[in-house]
């Protein structure tokens, strides 16, 4: 029933990196175009939508940040990610890893955002370059180089992580 | 040395380059061993990714969820919900065409409370909102999507029976998007769609064949206006204020007297 609601989600999942988070940010971005917060622009309610999902998440990701920095003792809790976020990757145990799918998951979920979200859109949501720079609110040229940098490093990575690459 | 054309490589690789260039990129490709190599790299990439990393689809429960929230939302803004008697179509507000069909009867609820008027019955008034309400369902709203009078106004010309007047009226707050093929009263009609703010207005106009119908009337919240001119018959209808859409009506008088 709701069209390009498994697009929101996805690409909620990838930038929130968690599905409570990402349930959060898909809910409230479809209150907020139900709302008209954010109104149409053109006829592209995909791209239109997932640029809701994005901003959603953006002030989400501020206020977790700025509970991170002023922790209340009762709310401090060791589960939280930051040290998982901050986690380098361990060539060693990439090499291991024969799950193919896990490692590229990975890898993609190490990428800054910047590029993973442009990664995302382009390779999982199929979207054409001025849509994406539509949904990241930035001009073409920084979307085509994010784009080649994302894939560049992922490439690298993946390939010194996997022995045959890819 | 990098090539100077990698990045052009990349753009055929994702399909954004017209056909001329794309055939210059595969020339290209053959001679040069580095762009040979990075379409190579991009489409193990992308199958790897489509093949493992799509995080599937929304969960049932989220969906659930979200249709939660927005009968609490509608809710609020509709504490006393409003039948009409014969009233089968749903009232949408132009955002419900990318999310068709949630929560529709509460947002009708909350559309006919403010738009609560008699109108007299009438299968034109009818298959008016009919119109409009299956214009705003995804794909439906447009034929030709044009912000150019002079490519809107010839496109009618070769699919219907009318040639209305067309303007745009952005400065004013009503920006032309496009025109529009629809049957009404037995023929074709043409619709000029404009937009709003977030509402779409239609602009339905056909050869006036019966007697004239009221200037005003609103049906399941949505308003019309009709007007006259010659032997064309105009009917604006949308779920803006009656101001609003009677400031859009004088507008488009005005051009078509000029």
């Amino acid at each position: 029933m709701l069209p390009h609601l498994d697009a929101a989600y996805r690409f909620a999942r990838w930038l929130s990196r968690s599905p409570g988070d990402a349930d959060d940010v898909v809910q409230e971005a479809i209150l907020r175009a139900f709302r008209g917060f954010d109104a149409l622009r053109g006829s592209d309610a995909k791209s239109w939508l997932l640029a809701i999902v994005r901003n959603c998440h953006s002030t989400a990701h501020r206020q977790q940040q700025r509970r991170a920095f002023v922790p209340l003792p009762e709310e401090h809790d060791p589960r939280d990610g930051y040290a998982m976020i901050a986690a380098t990757p361990d060539p060693e145990s990439a090499s291991i890893c024969r799950d193919n799918a896990r490692t590229l998951d990975r890898l993609m979920s190490e990428l800054p955002e910047e590029h993973r979200e442009v990664l995302v859109l382009r390779e999982i949501e199929d979207l054409g370059y001025r849509e994406i720079a539509t949904v990241t609110n930035v001009p073409i040229g920084t979307v085509m180089s994010r784009l080649a940098r994302a894939r560049a490093t992922l490439k690298a990575r993946w390939s010194t992580g996997v022995e045959g690459g890819l | 040395m990098r090539c100077a054309e990698l990045s052009r490589s990349q753009a055929y690789f994702d399909g954004e380059v017209d056909a001329i260039s794309a055939a210059d990129i595969e020339r290209h490709a053959e001679q040069c061993a580095e762009c040979r190599a990075l379409l190579q790299g991009l489409g193990q990439i992308r199958t790897a990714i489509r093949r493992d990393m799509t995080h599937g689809r929304a969960p049932p429960e989220l969906h659930a969820r979200i249709a939660h929230a927005l009968d609490q939302e509608t809710a609020i803004e509709a504490p006393r919900p409003v039948r009409r008697g014969q009233s089968t179509w749903r009232v949408r507000p132009f955002w419900a065409g990318a999310f068709g069909g949630i929560a529709g009867t509460a947002v009708t609820a909350a559309l006919a409370f403010f738009f609560l008027l008699p109108s007299p019955s009438s299968p034109l008034l009818d298959d008016l909102v009919a119109a409009h309400v299956r214009s705003l369902m995804p794909s439906h709203l447009i034929d030709v999507a044009s912000t150019d009078q002079h490519t809107v106004k010839p496109w009618f010309s070769g699919h219907t029976d009318v040639s209305p007047v067309v303007a745009d009226f952005t400065q004013q707050g009503y920006r032309l998007i496009g025109g529009r093929a629809d049957y009404l009263e037995h023929q074709r009609s043409a619709v000029v769609v404009y937009q709003h703010g977030p509402h779409v207005i239609n602009v339905f106009s056909w050869a006036a064949s019966q007697p004239r119908s009221p200037n005003d009337a609103s049906r399941n919240g949505y308003r019309m206006i009709f007007w006259k001119v010659g032997d064309v018959q105009y009917c604006a209808v949308s779920d803006t204020g009656r101001e609003e859409l009677l400031s859009l009506v004088r507008l488009l008088q005005d051009a078509s007297h000029t």
